[in-house]
């Protein structure tokens, strides 16, 4: 009986120093290839047959300003990456981007605090939210090997190997806008750009600026906080300016208040977004009026309608939607990149590893979009100044249009973005 | 100087929405001495019960709000009963940290109605414009001053003719004299959580029916009423209303001025100024504007 007792504590002994160990370890599930693949099956596999790569999300999900485009953005890479497992995965490999899902609600600090919960367990982020907040963990994806697929379009992300980014950047994005406006709506005088004071703010500004200095106008800037209670002096800032153009940078909620409350109190003029300004809500609030007269948005792609392939399969892939939101849109758009550098890194020897993933994404020179970008819209394989794509598209308000949106200005580089040296992001992280 | 007073007038009527946050505070603060947490959650779900009504039943936006304070009251009514009076004798602090609970819980419940969108509420000829002596106002920020004076008058009158009004006043001077006197105190809770929730939906409607309307972020407005119970007193119903329309006031006329005046302050000093308002008040007045000292026996 002594024995038996003995060994009953032996085992328990073992187990409890392999489950320290394992803890240890962060649960992770490390193999030949390294961290974030298995040869396990991912958790409700698509192909039993398959191993499993785990790739991360962080996002902006409950309380940050994003976070009504975040949940889309978030449903839309989990339909893309669903849609390629159900095209047999890549060489021999599912592709999850469920398991490890965050929320930093959008705090650089929360961000950087759950990219180190899973930066054992995950071989790339498939999202990472926010300028700042992916400054916040760079480095560590850095010396982890990890590149990741930002949800954000910042100029500095262009000198970044390791970040995977889709689309014309929010400085060229408005270089765009205000070059369009003075071109379609007759901007001669002054522009006033109102924006968040952070790097998403920042960068549009900093095109704004060139763009206005390159059209001769006057450009005056205002920095504003999230929330619709917040807009009081950006409100202010517009009726003491008067400009011709209003280019604002923040959440769709402050840019409805914005708006709204200038044309409410007589302001009339031509008002640009960026990109992330644009919620098709907006349409049933109390702003629409004014935002049918004057908004347009500045963009990176088509909206969720356009007539491409990559759409079509993007709709079909997510299915029916209580309101088709352009989230949806980034969020898939933005998986291409990714998408060719695993597949780039399945062919080198070793196979996929972060290591190979890295390197197959410095030698991309294209990436089919199917269609919602053109395939050299990404090259990682020159200087930005000679590769970083530069084209945006101008959306106008369409009630009819599934995201309230469409286009009236198909891909088009103004000339300020196109002349412009681009040596060093617009706007310096901080 | 239009614009002085454009700017008064246009802090007069956000300092509106504050001032009827502000008298749901101070309803619940009399009653049980506890400052409510919960007060954003129950504006927001306010202003969801009304966008419930107007957008998805299609009823008009005044019986949208009628039915908005009902469901709010009875929210607020519910909150009590469940979460706060189970703890009834407990250390204020622990029922704070309670609503603070609450609070969360209400929201995340908001937010899964809501969703990704922002939900509004269709206000009558809302964009209309009235001009007088070179000022502007639109027909949507007049129903809410007007709606605002209404509902400040009526508590007036309640709590000085109305029975179970001054059996609150009562129960706020001394709950076990009220006791004493035969007022069912728990019932008197009740109603004050009931017209805190009442007036936290009439704030919430009026919200959802300006500008970008409500989504997950705008319960953020509710805390703006914290500076203004304490600028006018925690116990004083006439202090809300009038710290309410003072942190509207500042917060306008900073918006407006500073820039030009004191451009050194930085950006967007407007929503530091409430803050510092309510600093220099307690600097001379540390029971705010109409607060009871507190006279303690030593």
């Amino acid at each position: 009986m002594k024995q038996h007792r003995k060994w009953v504590r032996i085992a328990a002994g073992a187990a409890a120093a392999a489950l320290v160990l394992t803890g240890c370890r962060g649960g992770g599930d490390d193999t030949e290839a390294g961290p974030g693949i298995t040869e396990e099956p991912c958790p409700n596999a698509v192909n039993e047959d398959n191993g499993c790569i785990y790739l991360g999300a962080i996002s902006d999900l409950t309380k940050g300003p994003f976070a009504p485009l975040a949940g889309p953005i978030t449903e839309a890479q989990k339909a893309f990456w669903k849609k390629v497992n159900e095209d047999g995965g890549i060489g021999g490999y599912d592709i999850d981007i469920d398991k490890y899902v965050a929320d930093s609600e959008y705090n650089p600090e929360i961000h950087n605090k759950k990219y180190q919960e899973m930066r054992n367990d995950v071989l790339a982020l498939g999202q990472t939210l926010g300028s700042s907040q992916t400054l916040a963990i760079l480095e560590d994806m850095k010396s982890d090997d990890v590149v990741g697929v930002p949800a954000s379009w910042n100029s500095a992300w262009d000198f970044e190997d390791q970040i995977l980014q889709s689309g014309a950047n929010y400085c060229f994005e408005a270089m765009n806008g205000v070059d369009w406006a003075v071109k379609n709506r007759g901007v001669k005088n002054k522009v006033l750009a109102i924006h968040y004071p952070n790097d998403y703010g920042g960068d549009a500004a900093a095109g704004v600026e060139e763009a206005a200095k390159a059209n001769g106008l006057d450009f005056v800037s205002v920095e504003t906080a999230t929330g619709q209670d917040n807009q009081a002096g950006a409100v202010a800032a517009v009726l003491k300016e008067k400009p011709d153009l209003l280019y604002i940078t923040t959440g769709p909620a402050e840019m409805a208040t914005i708006v709204g409350g200038a044309a409410a109190k007589g302001w009339k003029g031509t008002v640009v977004g960026s990109s992330p300004t644009w919620n098709p809500a907006l349409l049933q609030t109390e702003a629409a009026p004014a935002l049918e007269a004057m908004y347009f948005q500045a963009a990176p792609w088509g909206p969720w309608g356009s007539e491409t392939d990559g759409h079509a399969k993007m709709r079909e892939a997510i299915g029916d939607v209580d309101s088709p939101n352009d989230g949806y849109t980034a969020g898939w758009v933005w998986e291409y990149p990714l998408l060719a550098a695993l597949k780039a890194a399945a062919e080198m020897d070793g196979g996929i590893t972060r290591e190979n993933v890295v390197k197959a994404a410095a030698e991309l020179d294209s990436v089919d979009y199917e269609g919602m970008l053109p395939d050299e819209a990404y090259n990682a394989t020159g200087e930005p100044n000679e590769v970083a794509w530069r084209q945006s598209v101008i959306g106008g308000v369409d009630k009819d249009a599934p995201t309230g949106v469409s286009i009236v200005q198909d891909f088009w580089v103004g000339p300020t973005a196109e002349g412009y040296d681009y040596t060093e992001p617009c706007f310096a992280l901080s | 100087m239009t614009t002085f007073f454009q700017a008064v007038l246009d802090g007069f009527a956000q300092g509106s929405i504050y001032a009827l946050l502000a008298l749901g505070f101070v309803m619940i603060y009399k009653a049980t001495l506890v400052i409510s947490f919960a007060q954003p959650a129950l504006m927001v779900c306010g202003g969801l019960f009304a966008h419930h009504a107007s957008r998805v039943w299609d009823i008009p936006f005044w019986p949208s709000l009628a039915i908005a304070v009902l469901c709010g009251a009875v929210l607020g009514m519910v909150v009590e009963r469940l979460a706060l009076r189970p703890m009834v004798g407990k250390p204020v602090f622990t029922l704070a940290i309670i609503t603070i609970g609450v609070d969360i819980a209400l929201r995340v419940l908001a937010n899964r109605y809501m969703g990704a969108d922002p939900r509004g509420v269709t206000y009558p000829n809302g964009g209309r414009r009235y001009e007088f002596l070179g000022l502007s106002i639109s027909h949507q920020r007049l129903g809410l001053i007007a709606v605002t004076i209404v509902t400040v008058i009526a508590l007036a009158l309640f709590f000085r003719y109305a029975k179970t009004g001054l059996a609150m006043r009562a129960t706020a001077l001394s709950q076990e004299t009220a006791l004493a006197q035969g007022i069912r105190v728990g019932t008197m809770f009740a109603l004050a959580w009931a017209i805190a929730g009442g007036l936290a939906a009439i704030a919430g409607t009026f919200v959802a029916a300006t500008g970008a309307g409500i989504e997950q972020n705008t319960w953020i407005i509710a805390l703006k009423a914290l500076p203004a119970i304490i600028i006018g007193g925690l116990d004083s119903i006439p202090g809300a209303v009038v710290g309410g329309i003072l942190v509207g006031l500042i917060e306008s006329l900073t918006a407006v001025f500073q820039p030009d005046v004191a451009p050194w302050l930085g950006n967007n000093f407007a929503l530091v100024a409430p803050y510092a308002l309510m600093f220099l008040i307690l600097l001379v007045k540390p029971y705010g504007l109409f607060g009871t000292k507190e006279v303690e026996r030593v």
